[in-house]
């Protein structure tokens, strides 16, 4: 493989790099700072800053001089959501599948090692709800990152397993012989659970979405209260409607139907007590 | 063992201070601090979470109080045990389990006895957080409630044979102080986790609520 370094511009790069910086630190940062995290010169970081500022992807405090993101970034993270095919395929589809179940619908896609979160309808409720789109979660610890996972070719499944896998809960599954024999069942089952593995108290079942190649491009799901979405084992209402869902999603990507989720697969015994 | 001491503090303190009227009078009190700061502790969870920490910790600890209420010739750890199991019931969301399963551990640790000293206490809570640990994993600097446990515990620990009236306040003041020390924290556990960098600037609804817990304590004692 070439050096993914060469043939790339380095002052790109290094205006990314300021963007993710500002993204992943404090919300406000100064230049000396920012030189300093990035290991590069305060007049270097000056300058790109003031570009990215001209574009508007930056913006500079008038009170402090400090700079964080600007106002275009939310413009160019809207423009992601708008054009992704999966998100805007699911849109109905993932309404409907809230209001079946009465419970909260998520459309993820695997981006590196973490599940971005692309779509969330609300339960369907009156309750507070925050939003998770644009939230990322560790692949090992969402039913949505397990389904994906399952659904890929092994080289890449040994490469998700031969990662960091942090411990979120209790229950977080990290060994990654245990996790590698999960892929396998949810593979033969078509769809995936998460019982108290993400966050204390709640569960999510999903099912994979494919494209017209058949490829895996994302996963839906159903997220909710533990003892609702998997009381003893996963509520086979919630098991069928997220099976059923995929595969229309799958066929409006295109899906060929060998590709199908299968929604009378066998699955997993349910756990005793 | 209460021999030649010259306050009731004193002697409270020397002995075995705690019995079932004052885990009923935590238990109220806690119920009481949770109603007052229901819509605080929503707005916190709101900022970070989904915003209902405040509602669902209000519906779980109001129905403590019925359990309180019949807790007449209970053993204080039977009490608690059931009090646990009742936020286990009632309460959604990860506070549920947590303080569900802290109050039952807490409860085991007491047994059957029907009096307790300020060690037997500190040991209570200690069992309450490793309860609390086992279900989150979460340690300490994850942002979590875990901030506010340890150094009250360790508060309480530290008080040794003071009366008990002031290791429990030494150890409500920890669980602020260790709230209070959340905000600046990234969240690495739970649902506030996803936010990342964003979880930074505000305070952890759990941590509060277990200061509220620990005050409630306090006020029990005193």
């Amino acid at each position: 493989m070439s050096d993914p370094r060469r043939s790339t511009i380095q002052s790109v790069d290094r205006a990314a790099r300021i963007l993710k910086a500002l993204a992943s630190g404090p919300p406000r940062s100064g230049v000396s700072e920012l030189a300093e995290r990035l290991g590069l010169a305060k007049t270097t970081v000056h300058g790109l800053l003031r570009t990215l500022e001209r574009q508007s992807l930056v913006e500079q405090d008038t009170e402090t001089g400090k700079y964080r993101l600007g106002p275009e970034m939310l413009q160019l993270g809207n423009a992601f959501l708008d054009h992704h095919e999966l998100r805007g395929r699911s849109l109905l589809w993932a309404d409907t599948l809230a209001n079946r179940v009465g419970e909260a619908v998520r459309v993820g896609v695997l981006h590196g090692r973490r599940v971005l979160i692309v779509h969330h309808v609300f339960r369907p409720d009156d309750s507070v709800q925050i939003l998770e789109v644009g939230a990322s979660v560790p692949w090992h610890v969402s039913a949505l990152g397990k389904v994906h996972a399952a659904a890929l070719p092994n080289d890449r499944r040994r490469t998700l397993l031969a990662g960091a896998l942090p411990q979120l809960t209790g229950r977080t599954i990290t060994d990654p012989h245990v996790l590698a024999l999960g892929l396998e069942e949810i593979a033969r089952a078509g769809f995936a659970t998460e019982e108290q593995e993400a966050v204390i108290g709640e569960a999510e079942v999903a099912a994979p979405v494919f494209d017209h190649r058949g490829h895996p491009v994302g996963a839906i799901g159903v997220a909710g209260p533990a003892e609702r979405v998997m009381p003893r084992g996963p509520s086979d209402a919630v098991v069928v409607a997220v099976l059923d869902t995929a595969r229309r999603l799958s066929r409006e990507m295109g899906a060929p139907r060998r590709h199908d989720a299968r929604p009378h697969a066998p699955r997993p015994r349910a756990e005793a007590g | 063992m209460t021999t030649g001491v010259s306050t009731n503090q004193r002697v409270r303190g020397a002995s075995a201070p705690f019995d079932v009227a004052f885990v009923a009078r935590w238990l109220r009190g806690a119920a009481a601090q949770i109603a007052s700061h229901r819509d605080f502790l929503t707005q916190l969870d709101a900022a970070i979470g989904d915003a209902d920490h405040g509602v669902n910790l209000d519906r779980g600890f109001s129905a403590v109080g019925s359990v309180v209420d019949a807790a007449d010739g209970l053993p204080p750890g039977e009490l608690l045990v059931q009090a646990g199991s009742t936020l286990v019931l009632r309460v959604g969301g990860a506070a549920g389990p947590l303080y569900g399963t802290a109050l039952r551990e807490a409860g085991r640790s007491l047994g059957s006895r029907r009096t307790f000293g300020a060690a037997e206490l500190a040991d209570a809570l200690d069992a309450a957080l490793d309860g609390v640990i086992s279900l989150g994993a979460a340690v300490e600097g994850d942002k979590t409630m875990v901030d506010a446990w340890v150094p009250a515990i360790r508060a309480l620990r530290a008080a040794g044979s003071a009366p008990p009236a002031e290791a429990l306040r030494a150890a409500a003041a920890a669980a602020e102080a260790g709230a209070a020390a959340t905000t600046p924290m990234e969240a690495r556990k739970g649902r506030a986790s996803y936010l990342g960098p964003r979880s930074v600037g505000h305070q952890d609804p759990g941590a509060t609520s277990t200061a509220l817990l620990f005050l409630a304590l306090e006020r029990a004692a005193g």
